[in-house]
Order: C-alpha cells, then sequence, then structure tokens
C-alpha cells in the first residue's frame, strides 16, 4: 500500500467535518406520523388555529372547572348558589377547609396554563407572518393570544392579589397587583388594533357566531377598559372606550363568551348550566331588585319557595364581556375622567328598567349606585366579588372581615399546596394564619 | 476425533478462546454449540442459562414462547427496562430481539440451536465501544453454521416429550389465591412437545450451501393454549472471484401462540370452576424474518473491505375475542398489528501491516446505518349482548359498541456511525487495542456522541514462568434515552365553537438536551492456566452509569405540567470467575466441568436534587451507597427498603461426562440474594389518606405500598411477607447413547438417541412455584408481572447425520 502524504491526511482530516454536518440532514426525521409532537408541527393556519383554540379551552379550564368563575364571584359573594358540596363553605369563606373541589379552586394552575399557551402560539407566530398566515389572520392569532393573556393575568390578580410572572423575561418573579395589571393594559393596546369588530369564518365570511365566541375588537376594547379602571386610569378607559364605541350601530359589536364544548380533561363541567341551576334566595332578590325593576326577570320565581333560579339565556356560552357592559363601563370610565353628566348618561342607559332615578346622582352617591347597576347586570358573570375589591366594599358587604383582615389580603383567594410548591412562594398572610 | 466424536452429546463446551484461539486480543467468550438442543424450549437463551459468568437468564414464566428475562451486566434506573437487555446480533448483524408488546412471542424463538455454530459473548469495554449505543448492556453474536467442504449432507433430528406442572401443594396454591380445582382445569398435567429439524449442506471451492427447516410445538404450562414456530433458512456463500466473495444468509420464521382466558389473560382463578372457552379467542402470529448479505472484497492479504447488509423484520399480530359467558353478557373483540424493521449497512475497511516481526498493528475503520421503523395499529370494542352482539360473530362494529377504542403510532429512528480501531500487537505479549467510535442518532438534537475505549494486554507467559494473562480497559459507551423524552409532544385539549375546533397546547416542551446515558467501564482481569487441565479467569468491573434522562414535575406557574432533565447516577461493579476444568480425557471415559460465578453490586451514587418533584421520587427512600434494585415500601408513614430485587451472586455449573458411547451432561444454575414482596390478598384498601394510618392484617409485615389513584384516592396495598428467593436448579440434564458406526452399513454417518429433562429439580425456600417468577421482584396481588408456572419437561430425541 502506498504512503498517503501528510497533506492528503490533512484534507481528508478537514474533509470530516463537512461529512459530519451532512450527516446532521440525514439525522434529521422531520416529520413523525400519527403524532402531534412539539417540534415542526405548526406548517400551516389550520395548525396554529388549534394553538389559539387551545389558550381558549385552557381559559373555559379556568372558569368552568368547580364552577369556578361562578365561586371566584358571586358564590363566595354570597348572592348565587349551586348545589354543591363547597358551596356553603365558599358562602362562609371557609377557603382553606382542604377538601378537593376547594383546593383545586385555590389551584391557579389553569390561568397559567392558558398563559403558556398564549406565550408559545405568540413565539410559534413569529415566523410564520407572511409565510404560513395572511395578515388578517396573523393579526387574528397574535391579538387574541395577547387578549387571552391579558385576560389570564387579569383574573389572576383579581383573585389572588399578587401572582408570579409566567413571562420568559423574569419568570417566578412576584409582581404586585399594579404591576401585573399594568402589563394586562400593555397586553391588552396591543391586541386592540389587531382584532376586527366582527371574524370572518373559514369561508371568508363575516360570522357573528364566531365573533361571538373569540376575542373581539368590542371585548378587547372592554378588557382593556376594564383594566384601565382597575389602575385608577378613569380618563384613558374614557378616551379608549369612546374611540371604538360612540357612533357605533350595534351590528358592529358583539358578546364575547367561551363556547362550551368536549373536554379531554373528565374534570372540567362541560354543560355547566344543565341540570344543577344556578340559585339565589327570594330575600337576596327582593334585596338587589325591587319589586318594579324589569331586570327581575333574569330569573325564574316560583310562586312557593325560599329560592329563584337565574335564566342563563345562552347555555352553550360561557358570557366574559356581553354589550350591556358597554354603557357600564362607559359610564365608570366617564365618572372617573370628571365627566358626571355623560357619566350619569351611561348609567341611564345601561340600568334600562331600573326603578331608581340615576339622573339626580352627585359625585358622591355616583359609586354606590354604579356598583349596585354592575350588581344587578351582572348577576351570574362572576364579577361581583371583584367589583366588591374594585370599589373596596368587600367589608362592608361581607362584615365577617375585619379592616385588618382585608389589610391582610382576605380579599383575595388562598394558595393551593401545588400553587406555592417548589417556586419560592408564600401563602397569603390571611390565610396562613 | 474419533476419541471426541463431533457428534457427542453436551449441554455446551465453553471454550475461553480470547487466549490461545484467537490471533488478535479478543474480550469475548465463546460458546461453541453443538449441533443438539440443550433446551425443550424453543428460546434460545436458555441455551445460555448458566454458562457465561455476568449472564443472567430468569426463567420468570412456564407461558410458551415467551422470552426469559436477559441481562448481562445490564443496568437502569428501573433494573426492570427493556434497555437492560444486550443486543442481540446474527453474525454481525443486529436483530430486533427484545418481544413485541403486543403478542410477546420472542423473536429469539426464530433460530433452533441446530443453526447456531457458536455464541460470543461481548462484555468487555474495548469492543462494547466499537459497537456504540447498541450494546450498553453486552452483546451475543449468534454465528449460524455455514456448510461443510465436501459432498451433500443431511442432518435430521426429531423429538417429543412432556411439558408438566410438578404436582402443586394446596399451600402454595391457597398462597396464590387460587382455587385448586381452576387451578387444575388450566395447568395441564401434561403437554406434549415435539420438535423436528433437517439441513442439508455441502460446499466446495466455489463455496458452500446450508438450507433446511425447523418446527417446534409446545403447549408449556397452560392447558388448551399453545405455541409454535416453524422456519425456513438458508445460508450460502459463493467466491464470486478470487478476492471476491459474498454470503446470503435468510432466516424466516412463522410463530403462533393461542392464549386462554382463565389463569393467563385473567390471571384471577379464585372461582371453582372455569368458565367454558369454546368462544374464547387469543391468537398471537409473529412472522420474523432475518436477511442478510455480507460483502468481502481482498485487495491483499493484508486489506480488505467488508459490507453487510441486513434486515430484521417482525410483524406481530393479535386476535382477541371474549365471548359473553365468560364478559357476564358483553363480548369484546379487539384487533392489535405492531410492525417492526432494522435495516442495517455496515462497511468496514481492514488493513494488517507488519512493522517488523515484533510489531503488528491492524486497522479497522467502518461506518454503520441503522434505520429502525415500528409502527403499531389497534383496535378494540365492547358490545353487549342485548345491543345485538352475538357468541358467534366475532365482530364488533364502531355503531353500538361501546367504549371502542383505536390506537395508531408509528417510530422511526436512524443511527449513523463511523469507528476505528487500532490493535497493536508487541512480541505476541503486549497488546494495545485502541478503539474510538462517532455515534449520530436522530433522537437528539445533539446528535454526535463519542466513544473512546481503550485496553492493554501483558501476557506474561513469553518472558516468565507463569501462565497468566493480565488485561486492564477503560472507555465509554451509552445508553440510548427513549424518543418521548426530547422531542416535546402536543395534546388535544377538547373541542370549541361548535365541537368542530380542537385546542391543542404543548403537553411538554422538546428536551433540547436529550442525550444517551453516558457509561464509564473499567475491566480487569486475569486468567491462568493452573494445570494443563484446568484454566481459570478472574475478573473485575466498575459500570458508572451518568445523565439518565426523567421528568421533574414544574411548579403550576409553567403551564407545562414537567419537563425533562438528565442526572443521578449509578454503578454497577462486580467480580466474575470462571473455571474450567477437563479433568479426564480418555478414549472410554472423560469428564469436563465449568464453573462460573458472579458477584455483583449495583448502588445509586447521585440523585436528582428535589427527588420528590421528580419521576424518580419513588427513590426517596434511597441514599448514595443503597442499591437502585432495593425494594422500597411504606412502614407507618415513612418509605424505607424491605429488599433487594436482583440477586448478589449468581452463575452455573455444568459438567459433560462420556463413557464410551454414553454421555451425561447437566447443567445446575443458581442465585442468592435477591427477595421477593408478596403483596396480601387479605390488606388492600382503596381510600383517601387514611388518617390513622395503614391497618395492618394479622400476621402480616408492617410494610405497604401507596399507589396514587389520582383525585386525592390512594390505594392501599399491605405486604404479607418477604421472603428469599435464592435458589438451586438442576436447569437442564440430559443423556444420549450414540450409535457410532453401528449404522454405517445404512448409509448413516452417525445416530444419537437424546433424553433431556429441564427443570426438573430447583431447591428454594421460597413459598411460591418458581423463585425467578417476579418480574420486578414483586408478587403482586392480582399477578401482574408474575409469570405462570414453569413446567418441568422431558424430551427422548432422535439425531441421524447422512
Amino acid at each position: 500500500m502506498n504512503k498517503i502524504k501528510p497533506i492528503t491526511w490533512c484534507a481528508l482530516v478537514a474533509l470530516l467535518p463537512f461529512i459530519f454536518s451532512s450527516c446532521e440532514d440525514y439525522l434529521t426525521i422531520d416529520e413523525v406520523e400519527n403524532r402531534t409532537i412539539a417540534t415542526d408541527y405548526y406548517d400551516s393556519p389550520q395548525k396554529l388555529e388549534q394553538a389559539v383554540i387551545g389558550i381558549y379551552v385552557d381559559m373555559r379550564r379556568a372558569l368552568l372547572h368547580n364552577h369556578a368563575w361562578l365561586m371566584y364571584g358571586e358564590g363566595r359573594a354570597g348572592d348565587l348558589t349551586l348545589e354543591l358540596d363547597m358551596m356553603d363553605d365558599v358562602a362562609a369563606q371557609r377557603l382553606t377547609n382542604g377538601t378537593l373541589p376547594l383546593r383545586q379552586l385555590t389551584d391557579w394552575g389553569y390561568f397559567y396554563d392558558a398563559i403558556q399557551d398564549a406565550n408559545h402560539l405568540l413565539e410559534k407566530l413569529g415566523p410564520a407572518k407572511g409565510e404560513l398566515l395572511s395578515s388578517y389572520q396573523y393579526n387574528l392569532y397574535r391579538g387574541e393570544a395577547l387578549a387571552l393573556k391579558s385576560m389570564a393575568y387579569f383574573y389572576l390578580t383579581r383573585i389572588w392579589g399578587a401572582v408570579p410572572s409566567a413571562e420568559a423575561a423574569d419568570r417566578g418573579t412576584l409582581l404586585n397587583q399594579q404591576e401585573v395589571l399594568t402589563r394586562c393594559v400593555q397586553w391588552a393596546a396591543e391586541a386592540k388594533p389587531l382584532l376586527p369588530r366582527l371574524l370572518l369564518n373559514d369561508d371568508g365570511i363575516v360570522s357573528t357566531a364566531l365573533t361571538e365566541v373569540r376575542f373581539n375588537k368590542t371585548a378587547v376594547s372592554l378588557l382593556l377598559a376594564h383594566e384601565q379602571l382597575w389602575l385608577g386610569k378613569g380618563q384613558e378607559a374614557y378616551d379608549g372606550l369612546t374611540a371604538v364605541f360612540e357612533g357605533q350601530g350595534t351590528n358592529s359589536l358583539s358578546n364575547f363568551g367561551l363556547s362550551l364544548g368536549k373536554d379531554s380533561n373528565p374534570d372540567i363541567t362541560q354543560q355547566p348550566y344543565s341540570g344543577n341551576p344556578i340559585h339565589i334566595t327570594k330575600e337576596k332578590l327582593e334585596a338587589i331588585y325591587p319589586v318594579g325593576d324589569t331586570r327581575r326577570s333574569m330569573f325564574t320565581i316560583p310562586a312557593t319557595g325560599t329560592t329563584a333560579s337565574l335564566i342563563v339565556a345562552k347555555q352553550d356560552l360561557l358570557m366574559i364581556y356581553s354589550t350591556k357592559e358597554i354603557n357600564l363601563l362607559m359610564a365608570e370610565a366617564a365618572w372617573l375622567a370628571g365627566q358626571l353628566e355623560a357619566a350619569k348618561s351611561y348609567l341611564t342607559m345601561a340600568a334600562a328598567g331600573a326603578t331608581e332615578n340615576y339622573a339626580l346622582l352627585t359625585a358622591g352617591t355616583f359609586a354606590d349606585a354604579l356598583l349596585r347597576e354592575r350588581h344587578r347586570i351582572l348577576m351570574g358573570s362572576g364579577q361581583r366579588f371583584f367589583d366588591l375589591i374594585r370599589f373596596d366594599k368587600v367589608g362592608q358587604f361581607l362584615p365577617s372581615y375585619t379592616e385588618g383582615d382585608l389589610a391582610q389580603g382576605a380579599a383575595y383567594w388562598p394558595l393551593s399546596a401545588q400553587s406555592i410548591q417548589t417556586n419560592g412562594l408564600a401563602q397569603n398572610e390571611y390565610w396562613s394564619n | 476425533m474419533k476419541l471426541l466424536p463431533k457428534d457427542v452429546w453436551k449441554f455446551t463446551v465453553a471454550v475461553f478462546a480470547s487466549f490461545a484461539g484467537l490471533p488478535s486480543i479478543q474480550a469475548q467468550e465463546i460458546l461453541v454449540l453443538d449441533s443438539l438442543p440443550a433446551t425443550n424450549t424453543a428460546s434460545l437463551e436458555n441455551l445460555l442459562q448458566g454458562q457465561v459468568a455476568g449472564l443472567q437468564v430468569k426463567s420468570w414464566t412456564g407461558t410458551a414462547g415467551s422470552q426469559s428475562i436477559i441481562n448481562l451486566r445490564g443496568l437502569h434506573l428501573n433494573t426492570t427496562d427493556e434497555s437492560t437487555m444486550p443486543l442481540f446480533m446474527v453474525n454481525g448483524v443486529p436483530i430486533i430481539a427484545n418481544p413485541s408488546a403486543v403478542t410477546g412471542i420472542n423473536p429469539l424463538t426464530y433460530y433452533s440451536a441446530e443453526q447456531i455454530e457458536r455464541v460470543e459473548i461481548i462484555k468487555d469495554i474495548d469492543q462494547l465501544a466499537a459497537l456504540g449505543v447498541q450494546a450498553p448492556n453486552g452483546a451475543i453474536n449468534l454465528i449460524i453454521k455455514e456448510g461443510t467442504s465436501g459432498p451433500l449432507h443431511v442432518h435430521a433430528h426429531a423429538a417429543a416429550g412432556v411439558d408438566y406442572v410438578a404436582g402443586f401443594d394446596a399451600e402454595k396454591d391457597a398462597f396464590y389465591n387460587y382455587h385448586s380445582a381452576s387451578r387444575e382445569a388450566v395447568y395441564a398435567k401434561q403437554s406434549l412437545i415435539q420438535r423436528q429439524h433437517i439441513s442439508v449442506d455441502g460446499g466446495g471451492d466455489y463455496g458452500s450451501y446450508l438450507f433446511g427447516m425447523n418446527n417446534y410445538m409446545a403447549s408449556g404450562a397452560i392447558k388448551d393454549a399453545g405455541f409454535q414456530r416453524q422456519n425456513l433458512f438458508v445460508n450460502a456463500k459463493y467466491k464470486i472471484a478470487e478476492p471476491f466473495s459474498i454470503q446470503f444468509y435468510t432466516n424466516l420464521a412463522l410463530a403462533d401462540r393461542d392464549g386462554r382466558y382463565a389463569g393467563q389473560y385473567n390471571r384471577d382463578l379464585s372461582g371453582t370452576e372455569v368458565a367454558d372457552e369454546g368462544f374464547f379467542m387469543d391468537d398471537n402470529k409473529n412472522v420474523g424474518l432475518l436477511s442478510s448479505m455480507d460483502l468481502v472484497y481482498r485487495f491483499s492479504p493484508n486489506f480488505h473491505l467488508r459490507s453487510v447488509a441486513g434486515l430484521s423484520y417482525e410483524t406481530a399480530g393479535r386476535d382477541l375475542y371474549i365471548p359473553s359467558n365468560i364478559l357476564d353478557g358483553e363480548v369484546l373483540a379487539g384487533s392489535e398489528a405492531f410492525k417492526r424493521q432494522m435495516l442495517s449497512v455496515h462497511t468496514s475497511l481492514n488493513y494488517t501491516h507488519q512493522f517488523s516481526e515484533l510489531l503488528n498493528l491492524k486497522v479497522t475503520v467502518g461506518n454503520q446505518v441503522v434505520n429502525s421503523d415500528y409502527r403499531i395499529t389497534a383496535v378494540e370494542g365492547m358490545k353487549g349482548l342485548e345491543s345485538g352482539g352475538s357468541d358467534y360473530v366475532k365482530v364488533v362494529t364502531g355503531y353500538n359498541a361501546n367504549q371502542a377504542k383505536a390506537y395508531s403510532d408509528s417510530e422511526r429512528e436512524k443511527l449513523l456511525s463511523f469507528y476505528g480501531t487500532l490493535n497493536w500487537d508487541y512480541k505476541q505479549k503486549f497488546f494495545l487495542n485502541m478503539v474510538a467510535r462517532a455515534d449520530g442518532s436522530s433522537l437528539y438534537q445533539n446528535k454526535w456522541a463519542f466513544y473512546p475505549a481503550l485496553s492493554l494486554v501483558y501476557d506474561l507467559r513469553e518472558d516468565t514462568d507463569l501462565p497468566a494473562r493480565f488485561k486492564v480497559g477503560y472507555g465509554k459507551t451509552g445508553q440510548r434515552s427513549g424518543p418521548e423524552q426530547y422531542r416535546g409532544e402536543l395534546v388535544g385539549l377538547g373541542d370549541y365553537y361548535g365541537g368542530n375546533k380542537l385546542g391543542i397546547t404543548q403537553l411538554y416542551a422538546p428536551f433540547t438536551d436529550a442525550k444517551s446515558v453516558d457509561i464509564y467501564q473499567f475491566d480487569a482481569k486475569v486468567d491462568v492456566d493452573i494445570q494443563s487441565y484446568l484454566r481459570m479467569e478472574l475478573g473485575y468491573f466498575n459500570k458508572r452509569y451518568r445523565d439518565f434522562t426523567y421528568m421533574r414535575f414544574l411548579p403550576n406557574i409553567q403551564g407545562l405540567d414537567y419537563a425533562f432533565e438528565t442526572g443521578a447516577a449509578l454503578q454497577l461493579h462486580g467480580l466474575e470467575m470462571n473455571v474450567q476444568g477437563q479433568w479426564i480425557r480418555r478414549k472410554a471415559f472423560s469428564w469436563a466441568s465449568n464453573l462460573n460465578v458472579a458477584a455483583y453490586r449495583n448502588s445509586v451514587t447521585e440523585l436528582p436534587a428535589d427527588l420528590q418533584q421528580t419521576s424518580l421520587a419513588h427513590l426517596s427512600a434511597l441514599t448514595t451507597g443503597d442499591r437502585i434494585s432495593s425494594l422500597v415500601a411504606y412502614e407507618g408513614s415513612q418509605s424505607r427498603i424491605i429488599g433487594n430485587s436482583q440477586p448478589e451472586l449468581f452463575g452455573g455449573l455444568t459438567n459433560d461426562l462420556r463413557v464410551g458411547k454414553v454421555a451425561l451432561g447437566f447443567t445446575l444454575t443458581y442465585s442468592f440474594g435477591a427477595d421477593a414482596v408478596l403483596e396480601s390478598y387479605e390488606s388492600a384498601y382503596v381510600a383517601e389518606q387514611l388518617q390513622t394510618g395503614f391497618p395492618m392484617a394479622t400476621g402480616e409485615t408492617a410494610f405497604y405500598f401507596k399507589n396514587d389513584l389520582g383525585k386525592e384516592s390512594f390505594r392501599y396495598q399491605g405486604i404479607e411477607r418477604i421472603e428469599s428467593v435464592d435458589f438451586v436448579r438442576l436447569g437442564r440434564v440430559g443423556v444420549a447413547y450414540h450409535f457410532g458406526d453401528d449404522l454405517q452399513k445404512w448409509k448413516i454417518r452417525d445416530a444419537a438417541l437424546i433424553l433431556t429433562g429441564e427443570n426438573l429439580w430447583t431447591f428454594s425456600s421460597y413459598s411460591g412455584l418458581n423463585p425467578e417468577e417476579n418480574i420486578t421482584g414483586i408478587r403482586k396481588a392480582d399477578l401482574g408481572y408474575t409469570g405462570t408456572a414453569l413446567p418441568a419437561s422431558i424430551v427422548l430425541g432422535m439425531k441421524l447425520t447422512f
């Protein structure tokens, strides 16, 4: 065998990296049949839309498990009841008694699932712009992801107060409510110009049914204003709402709710409105809706018995923002912006059917009237307890809580053991006692 | 050769040819198999039982056609994980050797012992590193017989006998919660074994040929069940031109096992009667194919190119039907199909250079490609008779069928490797082996892993009177981490908007740092020819495993439930000893023995931090130095070690005696140091956290297992007792009579009458039926992971060579 020259050896050695790098392609299996793997899955608009829908489904889980949306709201406030074992504990503020449903309600996992879904989609959307998606699809999906993330954090901070960030830049950092709300506002504001007033279906035709179950311009505007009002930024909320809604016909407006459907998690209530009516005591009903208030028609009031039941017109939807809330938020924004007359006007429009004359309200009495009307109009939406926190009325309506309790965080929910495990977080001061 | 006729019966003759037999330095042990089978089962691995130090072949079940548990210095975080199995090769071609989960039929039944010339056992790192990530737990290479030169030869062998479960006593039956009458109805007192083999071979200057067929049928321990296998094989070698030769090998096997419901599909035999299984069907069918083509081109006497292409293919199909009389008014039908294929191409350049009379070098550089593709499809449905189900029509349609399930999955994998070996030989007394292999795997984002090894041998016989040789080696290899651990997965959440938009999200994120487990192995060995008739080999090895892949459960602000990470470390080390004696070697009488002993100890050397938040939480009772094979249970609220599932001393003793035309041989296998934890049939509770602790039953241990059933519910399983499963077993025994020249007048060159027995006697204090029956070391109350009764067998056979 002839001797190989050193230069040939050098050439062969230099060639090795090229051989190995070309092998990389051979060793990469792009497609795994019959399996949805995280790598290279999102190669069509339909698949990206699946990820969008995934966020909605996780949000639905967060609000539907154990009738959470109601427990966080009117259930805890003591207004509405369901035939559930935990109901008495929730209404009596025994939120740490250790039963499984309560432990699940104190677990924020589903909200963070939705946030992770949104961030995952936002990451996948970047490279898809202009390649896979039309500008309409790109804007819609991105707007939905941002709005849903904003909504998830908004729920988190209203339920638990200070909550940790799940963003890549500062994951795990505990954010106070002000910081959370500030971020929520940023994301909602970013989503607002991206989302259309009415959505198109797969055939490119405007679909009111689709618009009603996906984030749209109406919904994100209400979300943004709602968050701004929590931050006390009335003028910004008023300006934003006015720009979107003033002069708009009803055809361009839409409710927004979560479409109910099958869930692969059997623990999730699929039909929350059937088989388990939502009750209110007649005594409570009378106190909230005086005789003559036409909103009493929201309830079935039997002649006998001590309870009435809430009528849910759309049983295939968990309502998040209805168009009824536009005037309520406009009224609140105008009031905080110092425009009392406009505020009274919006409140009067919102409170159609009320027995009170809101034209006579003063700056001092407006807040109570607004809270009362939000109570009446949004009954069953899960907003009540959050409103009590925002209007600083928890102590008034739930006198079992002292000022000291509230200062320690009693208005917020305790955290499950799972939620404070391995992340350095501590239990809410009130509930740790 | 008259002194030691070729066809003299024996189980195996262990020839440790690494010293004198092979020109180069080979660490492997070579078992030369006689042309007669040494086992009455169809499973080839049982041939190796008790023959090689460190090779455990655990006869855990009596279900015919099942694979014994095979371990050759294998370890994993889960000590019963399939990844502890050694690599099996046929003529150097890697084969699919593990049973599919669909039929459980052992692929090592596709070959009969008569086809195998010898078995190479590879344990040392200087050879394992050259096989890379394929062989972290050693390798077993089956070398197939070739045709012998000369005129046509015909070999025929036929044998028949019985399997039987030895008489059972009521104590053991009660212990299994079996009703005696039911058990008797399920476990046959005797069932027939039969086997036939015929092969034809010949050869000349052109090359050689060998072809033939085999048939095997047995029921094993279970009455009305049965296993059978037929295979055809051909091995042809052809010299195309002087420097160029080619060898084809093909083995096509059909294997079929019928199952039964009582005692096999459903292990519960607590009732007094066994239902009529006239309509029951559990039909398992495998087709196994191995085909290889071996091309050799010799450029010069010192330089040749070799390329071996192989295809190992298996389809496993199962059809199941359970009639209404068994399922209380409902019928169940199911069908599964699993197709596995492994295509490999191995090309190497081999060059030998003699620098001087003192120094020789052998260089091999090679490349290997292994592509595997596994696909499974399964459907199963159940239907009530009131909804139109029928015992007579074994079909469950989707309409109206409830609990209809369908499943489909596929898995592909590519391995691309480059390797080189340098074998230096100085004065035939110093040998230096240098190995390096780069493995590229499609499993990981970081594709390449590098496995180097070095070994040094010093043969004292050249310089001193001491008839000994020393060898030390050190190197690295790898153990594959499964694909579920690296690529991330998406999951369907549910329907949305009219039920027609499926939401998906990440179940877990891709694990970009996924890699194989690193194994660092040290070998040291000395062999001594104590006398001309006695040879002893003593070795020590130490394997350190690092970077297993496991799950870490994430805080619930992550939005993902878990992520994978690598960590944890284990150690397996041990002493191995082989003593081989050829005590008497005379024409009228000869006696040879082989004793092998392995003393092993595995231990945990590192566990991940915050173990409770990982998928290794079940190891939390362990600390550094504890055995990974520890059996762990709760006592009160504390988990603690209560036993050890792996033996620490095991091996075998084989004796081979010949007196005139009669040969007698037997193999004893033994195992010490392992325990079995026996779950109680009485104390089992499903409850939320028991506030008052586990309610112990009288006469049972204070230990219990706790399984999380989800939704705050736990199953508490009491432990009746913990027993040693030490045993000594007369694994195989045989007597043969050789007719020698007596039949020459009928053109029969050789003939032998052979009587073989298997599992005839087991000495053990274990109160169950078989001390090896528990795969995990735990005999579960529902008998999951517990084998069926292991039958004894006696077979009488006749072998003829024309």
